[in-house]
């Protein structure tokens, strides 16, 4: 198989404010049709992360590829094939919905216009509308309506979902689906930054989460959800357990609750020698894996 | 046919889709001839990617369980195995072990397990009535 360009590559991202480092060596590297996950709590330098691959800001240190350009020296040759959604939209406020598209169209070489139509069709945006009166969402749908159209080969979603109610959330990722996907997969490559996981979840194909400016953990989304298990015995009487290889014990009455790293079948093999009354597995979803990223960061992974 | 995914089964998603479409073909919920969802429909009523009905989809075809016409889509193929029995045997072996694996961890003795085994052909066998009548 030949090895093609990484849409995205990072490698040892260095990005200070003052002396406060946003970014502290991060890496990592988007594979061509892929849907890549970046999560982190608020401050955790993913929107900093973002504005380095869009030039917005540059690396104090480690290099930054889109396409395999650096984006600070070849920034047209990147922008031109790639589009963003960032979490407060803004547009020209003496524009209507039709005089924003038409805008943002003018700046590209492809405009795909039977998305666009499909796509007001969906959202029902008026498109004689000002943009000062679409409400939160719409001005969303907007932005996702004008980042879709050219057909870019790179989508960067920053927050997109963020303070906007259920339908709007649920129509957005239904787009990035089928709007979006349906063209030439190898071409068509999400990164997302959000909170909002499990709306995501089915969409992730490979995922970063990031602390403190670095890497906390990269997997792919399939292969994390096999190896984080949530276990849970109850016993007649609790037993005196070795449990030591378990990421996390909670016990309540009766009741255990262990995380394994990858060791459940060793984990229910010391849980089922004291004959419990009740045992369960599950996977842990991407949000809870995020959520014990506390619990992560004590452990080399 | 209803489709589900569920992200705790630590199954990946694509063989989750898989199946529960083999299972749809063998208890008459897809019959021999029928479409399968479009993959585009059925990624964004699932809210999953793509790439993944996709892999499900081509996972099924190698399998020689459905088969996709060209601008058409994807259908339910007959029943008609090119395999030998023994290989057949084989195949089904394995699935047999694992479910023999999955009674042990859930401490289900064995007759039970085979009690569970009648229960569950009446039931196949009775959905694939009703799917005919």
């Amino acid at each position: 198989m030949k090895t093609e360009t990484p849409v995205i590559e990072i490698q040892n991202l260095v990005r200070r404010y003052g002396k406060h480092d946003a970014v502290n060596g991060l890496s990592l590297t988007v594979q061509p049709g892929k849907c890549y996950g970046f999560f982190g709590r608020n401050g955790a330098g993913k929107t900093t992360t973002i504005k380095c691959l869009l030039n917005l800001l540059r690396a104090d240190f480690g290099s930054v590829r889109v396409f395999g350009f650096d984006p600070q020296r070849d920034e047209v040759a990147v922008k031109s094939r790639l589009a963003y959604v960032p979490d407060v939209v803004a547009f020209y406020p003496w524009m209507t919905v039709r005089d924003t598209l038409q805008y943002v169209a003018s700046f590209r070489t492809n405009w795909n216009r039977d998305i666009e139509n499909d796509l007001i069709k969906r959202f029902q945006l008026d498109q004689t509308k000002k943009t000062t009166s679409l409400s939160k969402g719409q001005r969303t749908q907007l932005a996702l309506i004008g980042a879709i159209c050219p057909e870019p080969e790179l989508l960067v979603l920053d927050e997109p979902t963020s303070g906007l109610d259920p339908i709007v959330r649920r129509e957005f990722i239904e787009t990035v689906i089928g709007a979006y996907q349906s063209g030439d997969p190898g071409k068509r490559t999400v990164f997302v930054s959000t909170h909002l996981i499990s709306e995501f979840e089915g969409l992730i194909d490979e995922f970063t989460i990031v602390e403190g400016g670095k890497n906390l953990l990269t997997m792919e989304a399939d292969a994390a959800r096999d190896r984080f298990k949530k276990i849970r015995a109850r016993f007649s009487e609790i037993p005196k357990l070795d449990l030591s290889g378990a990421l996390s014990v909670k016990q309540s009455g009766r009741e255990v609750e262990i995380l394994a790293n990858g060791n459940s079948e060793e984990l229910l093999a010391a849980l089922k020698s004291h004959a419990p009354e009740e045992l369960k597995i599950e996977a842990l979803t991407l949000e809870e894996i995020f959520v014990a990223s506390d619990v992560l960061k004590k452990v080399s992974l | 046919m209803q489709l589900h995914v569920d992200f705790k089964s630590g199954t990946p998603v694509y063989l989750q889709l898989v199946d529960q479409i083999r299972n749809a073909a063998a208890s008459g919920g897809l019959r021999a001839g029928e479409p399968l969802p479009g993959i585009r429909p059925l990624a964004e009523e699932l809210r999953v990617n793509r790439n993944t009905v996709a892999k499900a989809y081509a996972e099924l075809e190698s399998q020689g369980v459905i088969e996709n016409i060209q601008g058409k889509g994807c259908f339910l193929k007959e029943v008609s195995s090119p395999l030998t029995k023994s290989a057949r045997n084989d195949l089904l072996m394995q699935e047999i072990d694992r479910a023999i694996v999955a009674a042990h961890h859930l401490q289900i003795s064995d007759a039970d397990l085979l009690t569970l085994v009648k229960k569950r052909l009446e039931v196949f066998e009775k959905k694939n009535k009703a799917a005919n009548e």
